[in-house]
């Protein structure tokens, strides 16, 4: 036959349990533990890599509307932006090292220097035909050749089945880029 | 010295820059905090009034110098030109017929005061939220403003083409 037993002892022995699982064994260490994490992320996330909301079209497939992505801020601090990157774009001139709240979100065709044209859907960079793996849907585009200055990238979106005039894409200035898409 | 006067010489400290901070305050929190006044006066809710659509667009061009310009230039839109305090009325009026709510903010603001305090030009990044539209609307705005008898009034606002 089993005995069962309940009371104070048994109820303070389930509280001590409870306290451990939330607070670890030291609670004042693990209180210190928490305050760093939350210092980390505050710092991380407000400055570092930036979390965003994709609103809009322009970047589908690749980056579904209302979807959740993030901007390292430190992926240019070593070298500078490459074609084929995906980027954000401040609208405002930069202040300072405070972040955005509000950005394009655009991949990067044409750097510093180079001429850009569309042909028929197709991007021209120097006259040359672009390869792109990323462009899923039928684009039949023609732009005029653009060449950038020399602290200029031409930045557009990956949705180019959408109409030209509705689609915001163009010289963008070095200093506007925010940093390169992590996700 | 004693620490009854030191606390007493720390607290003259503190009330004399509170006070000079009072009266002389810095250009740049005022026009981010005109700025903000702007985004409210712009915003309203649905199922207004025609007199309280008429008060919203008065208190809206009050903001503005009486000589104001607004440049519209927006892709895909055709550009719009309005001139004086008149028109911002108008136009404030006509978009309160035509959509029934619309919220305004300025979530990104860089302001440059210019040598002589009396004018600065901001950049902002104007966000609005259209009643019955599921994307909100974002543009990239500069403004130019002026001290005019003690407040600080919009003379221009253009819009600019981020991506060029």
């Amino acid at each position: 036959m089993k005995e069962t037993k309940s009371g104070p002892g048994q109820e303070r022995r389930s509280g001590s349990w409870l306290q451990t699982l939330a607070l670890g064994r030291n609670p004042k260490t693990t209180l210190i533990r928490a305050a760093v994490l939350a210092a980390v992320c505050v710092v991380l996330f407000k400055w570092v890599l930036l979390p965003v909301r994709v609103q809009g079209i322009s970047m589908t497939p690749t980056y579904a509307d209302h979807s959740v992505h993030f901007v390292n801020r430190l992926a240019y601090l070593w070298h500078e932006p490459r074609r084929g990157d995906v980027v954000g774009i401040r609208l405002t001139p930069p202040n300072g090292w405070s972040a955005p709240h509000i950005m394009y979100f655009k991949r990067i065709i044409g750097l510093p220097g180079e001429s850009i044209s569309f042909v028929g859907g197709r991007v021209l960079v120097n006259g040359q035909t672009l390869d792109e793996p990323y462009e899923k849907r039928p684009c039949d585009w023609n732009a005029a050749a653009v060449t950038l200055g020399g602290h200029e990238y031409f930045v557009v979106g990956d949705n180019r089945s959408m109409a030209k005039e509705e689609h915001d894409f163009g010289r963008a200035e070095r200093s506007r880029i925010v940093g390169k898409a992590l996700l | 010295m004693k620490w009854p006067r030191v606390i007493l010489l720390a607290v003259v400290v503190a009330l004399g820059a509170w006070a000079w901070v009072a009266l002389h305050p810095d250009p740049e929190r005022l026009i981010r905090r005109r700025l903000d006044k702007i985004a409210h006066a712009a915003s309203y809710g649905p199922n207004q009034g025609y007199l309280a659509k008429l008060a919203g667009a008065q208190s809206l061009a009050d903001f503005c110098a009486t000589n104001i310009e607004v440049n519209i230039d927006v892709p895909g839109r055709q550009e719009h030109r309005l001139a004086g305090r008149e028109d911002i009325q108008q136009a404030a009026l006509a978009l309160r017929a035509s959509v029934q709510a619309v919220t305004v903010t300025f979530p990104d603001v860089t302001v440059v005061v210019n040598a002589d305090r009396e004018s600065a030009v901001a950049d902002l990044t104007l966000q609005a939220r259209l009643a019955g539209e599921r994307d909100m609307f974002v543009q990239e705005v500069k403004v130019t403003l002026q001290k005019i008898d003690g407040q600080w009034l919009i003379v221009k606002a253009e819009t600019v083409r981020t991506l060029k």
